[in-house]
Formats: C-alpha cells, structure tokens, sequence
C-alpha cells in the first residue's frame, strides 16, 4: 500500500491559522483560551486538546529578521518512538498507509510515549488520564478526503499526497528555492526514524532548531536499550537463573544440616 | 518428645518480610506488564491496563517502605566483614556444599547480604525512576529518559536477587522457609548453617 504524507512548505505559510481552526473543529476539541506572549502563537505548545499549533520564530539569521512559521504536530515516523515505548497493545497502531494513530480505548496512560517521542508531540489529558495527538485525519484520510488542516490551508503551504509524490514536489521546491538564492533551502523528513510522513520544505534547513524542529532526530537512545539489549539482558537473568537452579537442584541438591547439637 | 527451638527471626521480621514479598510480587508481576507487550497478560490478570497504571506505582512505593523497615532494621547486622569476604571468594565451594574452607556464617552469610545490598540499591534505584515515570507530565524529559532505562535495569538486578533467594530458601536449605514462616529453627540447623550465630546464641 501506498505511504501517505503531508507536504508543508514552510516558505508558503502566512500564519493565518486556519489549519489550527479546522483542526479543531474536525476533531471536535473543546474551545481553549490562547495565551498572549508577544507573539502571534496561539499558545505555547501543543496541547491533548490541541493537536496543531502554528510556531512563530521571530529571530536574526545572517544579519536579516527572520519570522519563520512551521507548523507543529505529528510527524507519522515510519519507526516510531511512541510505539516502541508504548506498553499497551493497540493503543498505538501504525496503518498500513504509515498514519500513526492513538486508540484511546487502549491507552493505559502511562506517558511512555511522550518519552519516547523525538519530536516531544503526545499530550496526556488531565482528565480522561489518556494521550492524544494528530492523527493525520485517520477518519478522513480512511474515505478519500485529505486531512482538515489541508483542506483549510488558502495557500499551497500545505499538500496531500502519496509519499514517494510529495517528496518529488518537496524536492522540487527546494531545488527551486536554492535556484532564487537561497542556498540552504532543503527537506527535512526525519531520516533518523525512518524517514517521517509529514514532510517539511524549509528555507534553512541546515538549521531545523529555527522552526522548531530537531536538528537530527531519532527514537531516544536509552529507550532503544530498554527495549533491546536491557530485554534480552532480562530474559538472560530470570530464565537464565531458573534453568541454572534446575541443574543445580537435580546435580547437587538440597544443603542438608550436617551438625547435629 | 519437643525437639529444642532457637528463635530465628521474631514476629515483627517475619511480618515485615512476608509483607514486602507481596508487595515486591504485585510490582514485579505488574511491572512485567509495563516491560513488555509480550507480558500484558499479567496487566489482564490483575484487572487490566488502566488497573495495573493506577496501582503499580502505589505497589512500589509500599514495598520501598517496607524495604526501607527492613534496611532499618538489618542494615548493621549486614555489615560485610573479613570472613565474609573470604566466604564470597570461596562461594563456587559454598554452592556445591563443600564447606571445607568456607567460613562460618553469623546470623546472616555472606550471600544473603549481598542479597541485602543488591535489594537495598535497586530499591533506591527504583524509587526514584519510579517516581520521575509516576508523574511523566510534571517530570523534564531529561529525567524521564533516564529513569524509563534505569526502572527496568534495576528491577532486573532485583529480580535477579530474588530468583536467587526464593530457590535457595525454599529448596537448597530445607529449614529456611519455616525459619521466616514461623521463626524457628533447630539448634542443629543453626550449628550448620550459622555457626558464629549460634555459638552467640548459645552463650546469652
């Protein structure tokens, strides 16, 4: 089956927030007050109510103001992190079309996945104690619509697709940007975990940190060793030490009293 | 005709211990659940994912506290001293029941301070990464990736221990259950398995 993607050309993106508007209407989420900090965010970070948040880095990058949006939520890795950190079966499943998406139902709450999360995305509710996140529109996406915050975007910033499509367009854009002067115009898609399904053109992409976004992203090393080598480690000890009390119970048996007083 | 009984471990050790084993049992078998998928039945039997969420934290924080009236309790008496320095050394003799060489045991041998210390550290271990996993949502992201590798890791060393320990007590040395059970052994099980203890209790 095809991988889908999302497509975010960071360089096309007016900060008019309709994606946030739609995301939260076609997700049905509560209305939440914004928070004013001197800046156009909405609020701080992504919230479990809140699932895609426009950031707005005002900074100086080769002596110029810079004002550079990105838009910030799931990244649909194609290893990933939450998954393997997630202890309860089918509260994380992972289409075949590369959309990972969170079943509640099956959600314990522990919280492992927003450890195990390279792109710190997962948000635990306060009140149902479960965590949610973008599910690329699973719902839509499952009948033929493309997600809300694309159908929302009035520039082309944001595009749907198969993967293998949007990654030529990606490409092809940055191409383009390097071809108009800017030098470091590139893709950013997450090789580190296997490549990410929702795909980003920024303008310099030799610095991700500027939108928000992880310089070199991956599934956090001492989660890996919990889940691979601490494993095996495990096993080792507690089979390991039954097998061994076996031969030795049938080799050299019981320590009997041997003084009698 | 009664045969002689020399107290071995009172009420309040006895209780003290057989409480933390349970405790030590429902984190453990809990824990299990959260270690992995392929052992979430043991979440199923205790009355599912959420259940086992809620409790298995309180189940650790009771059994460090229990833990910690054992330290409390046993800690100067664990001391390790010369000859149990020797006694560890010459263990792989301990195990195959050839003592000649291995030193006599006060109240507790070598082994089971070690058992002691491994169950001592890997509680504080798992105290404090339990706490950081309790509350992922209060914890900076750097702690909470230490402790979700740090949690697992100590708790295999506890395992470990107590795989050790349960064979031991319930097959090796016949006499060691029903001294923690009900607190009594013979004079000539104590003259052979803790020697320096015995002479000791023998003199008061």
């Amino acid at each position: 089956m095809q991988k889908v993607a999302k497509l975010i050309d960071t360089t096309l993106c007016i900060g008019c927030k309709a994606c946030e508007v739609a995301c939260q209407q076609w997700n049905d989420q509560e209305f939440t007050m914004g928070v004013f900090n001197n800046t156009y965010q909405t609020m701080p970070s992504l919230a479990h109510n809140f699932w895609n948040l426009i950031q707005f880095n005002e900074l100086e990058i080769n002596g110029a103001q810079s004002w550079l949006m990105a838009k910030y939520q799931c990244m649909h890795c194609a290893d990933a992190g939450c998954i393997k950190a997630c202890p309860a079966p089918g509260a994380i499943v992972q289409n075949a079309n590369g959309i990972v998406d969170f079943n509640q139902d099956n959600c314990i709450g522990c919280g492992y996945c927003i450890t195990g999360c390279p792109f710190d995305v997962p948000r635990l509710s306060p009140t149902t104690k479960k965590v949610y996140k973008c599910s690329l529109c699973s719902d839509r996406v499952a009948v033929g619509l493309e997600p809300s915050c694309i159908k929302a975007c009035p520039t082309s910033c944001l595009s749907f697709g198969t993967r293998d499509a949007l990654h030529h367009n990606a490409s092809k854009r940055a191409e383009e940007l390097r071809a108009d002067g800017h030098a470091q115009a590139g893709v950013y898609d997450g090789p580190g975990v296997g490549g990410t399904n929702v795909i980003y053109v920024l303008k310099h992409a030799d610095r991700p940190q500027d939108y928000g976004l992880p310089k070199d992203p991956h599934i956090p090393w001492t989660v890996s060793l919990w889940k691979g080598p601490v494993k095996w480690l495990g096993n080792a000890v507690f089979f390991g030490g039954l097998l061994t009390a076996l031969v030795h119970y049938i080799k050299v048996g019981p320590k009997e009293a041997h003084r009698d007083e | 005709m009664n045969k002689p009984r020399i107290e071995r471990f009172t009420f309040p050790e006895r209780m003290t211990h057989w409480l933390t084993a349970i405790s030590f049992v429902y984190a453990g078998l809990s824990g299990t659940a959260l270690w992995s998928r392929k052992m979430w039945w043991t979440a199923s039997v205790l009355g599912g994912g959420e259940t086992i969420r809620a409790w298995h934290p309180i189940g650790g924080v009771v059994f460090a506290l229990l833990l910690a009236l054992m330290f409390r309790r046993w800690a100067t008496q664990m001391k390790i001293d010369a000859d149990d320095r020797r006694w560890l050394a010459v263990s792989h003799k301990y195990a195959i029941h050839d003592e000649a060489g291995v030193p006599e045991s006060g109240r507790f041998n070598a082994g089971q301070k070690m058992l002691f210390w491994v169950q001592s550290v890997s509680a504080i271990v798992l105290f404090a990464s339990g706490i950081v996993l309790w509350f992922p949502e209060l914890m900076p992201r750097g702690l909470r990736l230490i402790a979700i590798l740090t949690h697992p890791l100590a708790a295999v060393a506890s395992l470990g221990g107590i795989v050790v320990h349960v064979y031991m007590t319930t097959l090796v040395v016949p006499g060691a259950l029903n001294a923690m059970l009900r607190g009594w052994v013979t004079p000539g099980w104590a003259a052979s398995h803790h020697a320096k203890w015995f002479r000791a209790v023998q003199r008061k």
